[in-house]
Parts: structure tokens; sequence; C-alpha cells
């Protein structure tokens, strides 16, 4: 009776004690797991950071190369006006240019 | 002891490891959450610098890019007008040079009038050629055209350079075989031509003086460029 009785006892706190040792490597367990999920947390929200600035990059591309091609238009612009005012001068004295070259020619001071 | 102490002592061992074992887990649980905070944060914080920088370096590649884009097109456009200033000077010379014609052309002309502008003008260039050249005899080429009239003006040109330098009289050869390639027109647009003159050289041939209107037009246009640029382009940097 009494041994059975000890058996019992010594059962219980055998199973207590493997119990216990579940219980602390649940613990353990689900450590390691919050630690996966802290990096594939962090992974995702970088890949979300990312994306953003690759969208804020691309409309300040589009921006951009918008003033640019606007940029050249206007010295295209301003080219054009440049020339157009050379070529209306250029022909304006043309001519006294033209008599001032031949006069020089047949001009000989011998 | 009896049994019932045993037991019951045996039951508060067990709560005991029970709760020993919960105590542990709950301890394991909270600072897993604080390791998981800290270490999710130090992993978004890393990631995200890396990413800001990466974008700040491709932000700066567009403006380099940009910069140097636009400093290309002024260049073209600084080409595209300066190409414009050469265009319209070369075009001044090129009606220059056709109206040389004109004043070598005595054949369309009243004979007697322009005849005699453009024979004086021919015994002129002599003249000056021969004070050039200083030499006692030297050889003259002419346009086949203009043959006659050289030959007309020979003698008093060959007088009027020995009274100036008081020489002798030079001996002016006239080449009768090769002359100057003829008036330029339609059909020798491409090929050599000569809107008159002559060329004068020494006896031997080393020493050349080309006096054509042509070659004068050339030399005159070189040194009158600046002045003429300056008064096309006024302040405009060349």
């Amino acid at each position: 009776m009494d041994s059975f009785k000890g058996q019992e006892g010594i059962q219980m706190l055998l199973t207590a004690e493997q119990e216990a040792q579940h219980i602390v490597l649940s613990a353990r367990n689900l450590r390691t797991q919050r630690l996966k999920q802290a990096k594939e947390e962090a992974e995702r929200e970088a890949s979300q950071y990312k994306s953003h600035m690759e969208d804020e990059y691309q409309k300040s591309l589009l921006e951009s190369s918008g003033s640019s091609g606007s940029n050249v238009k206007r010295l295209d612009e301003e080219t054009e006006d440049k020339i157009n005012n050379l070529k209306q001068s250029a022909s304006k004295v043309s001519n006294e240019v033209v008599d001032m070259l031949l006069k020089h020619v047949t001009n000989i001071k011998v | 002891m009896n049994d019932s102490d045993v037991s019951r002592q045996i039951d508060q061992m067990v709560r005991f490891i029970r709760q020993e074992a919960e105590e542990k887990a709950s301890e394991i649980s909270v600072s897993a959450e604080e390791e998981f905070n800290i270490e999710k944060l130090q992993l978004v914080e890393a990631e995200k610098k890396k990413i800001r920088q990466e974008y700040e370096r491709k932000e700066k590649q567009v403006e380099i890019r940009k910069k140097i884009e636009y400093s290309m097109q002024l260049n073209a456009s600084r080409i595209k007008v300066l190409q414009a200033q050469d265009d319209v000077v070369n075009s001044m010379k090129e009606a220059a040079s056709k109206e040389l014609l004109s004043v070598s052309n005595h054949h369309h002309l009243s004979l007697t009038h322009h005849g005699h502008v453009y024979r004086n003008l021919l015994k002129d260039l002599i003249v000056q050629s021969l004070l050039r050249l200083k030499e006692p005899s030297v050889l003259l080429r002419c346009r086949e055209n203009d043959l006659h009239l050289v030959e007309h003006v020979l003698a008093s040109a060959a007088q009027e350079y020995a009274d100036k330098e008081n020489v002798h009289l030079p001996e002016i050869i006239v080449d009768n075989n090769v002359f100057l390639p003829p008036a330029p027109s339609h059909h020798n647009i491409h090929e050599l031509h000569c809107s008159g003159g002559v060329v004068l050289a020494s006896r031997d041939g080393k020493i050349v003086f080309e006096n054509t209107l042509d070659a004068r037009l050339d030399v005159l246009f070189r040194n009158k460029l600046p002045e003429i640029r300056k008064q096309l382009f006024g302040q405009v940097a060349a």
C-alpha cells in the first residue's frame, strides 16, 4: 500500500516535471517564431517603403523630363530668333559690304 | 507522515513546479516581445536607410544627366549661331565674287567705256606686280580673252614701273601658250576659273605674284573679315 502510494506520488511529480518542461519549451519556440516574424514583417515594411520611394522617383522623372523638354524648345526658339535677326541685319548691309570689297579690289595703290 | 500529508506535499510540489514553469514561460514570452520589437525596428531602419541612400544617388544622377544634356543643347545652339554667322559672311564673299565678273566683262557692254576701265585696271595690276617683284625680267600670264588688252598696256606699264623705281625697262614675257582659266560661267562652275587680272613671276618661276581679281578678293576678304563681322554682329561674342 505504501509503495503504491509512493509510486503514484513520484509519477505525479514526474508528470508535472514533464509538463513544466513542455510549457517552457513552448515558450521558447514561440520566441523563435516571433523573431522570425520580426524579420518577415521588417522585410514587408521595407519593400513597402521602397515601392513608395520608387513611385516618388518616377514622378520626379516625369516632371523633370517635361521641364527639360520645354527648356529645349525655348532654347531652339531663341536660337532661331538669333539667326533670323542675324540674317536680317546682314541683308541690310550686304550691298554696302560687297561694294566696299569691290572698291578695294579694283583700287590699286601703286 | 501519514498518507494525506504526503499527498498534500506532493500536490504542493506539483503546483510549485507548474508555477515555476509558467513564470519562466511568461518571462520568456515578455522578453520575446521586446526582442521582436527591437529586432524589427533595427531591421526596418537599416533597410530604409539603404533605400534612401540608393534613391538619393539615383536623383543625383538624374540631375547630372540633365545638366549635361542642357549644356550640350547650349553648345549645339552656339554652334548653330556661329555657323549662321559664317554662312552669312561667306555669301557676301560669293556675291562680291560674282560682281568681279562685271569688272572684267568687257565684251558685253560698251566697249569704249567699260573696256577702258578694265584695261586701265590691268595696267595698274601689272605695275603693282612689277613693283612687288622688283625683277628685271618677268613672266606674265593672263586669260586668253584679256591677251589683246594686256598687249595694249604692256609698254606703258613697263615704262611707269621703270620711272617709279628709276631702273631700266623690265623685260616682260607674256605666255602665249598657257593662259589663266577663263571667266566663270554655267559650264565651269566647279572647275578652275579666273575673273580677271594677271599673274607675274620671276624669270626662274620661283617667285610668283598672283594679282588676279579672285586672289585680290581672297586676301582682301580675309583682312577685312574682323571688321565685317564687327559691323554685322556688333558686340555679339564671335
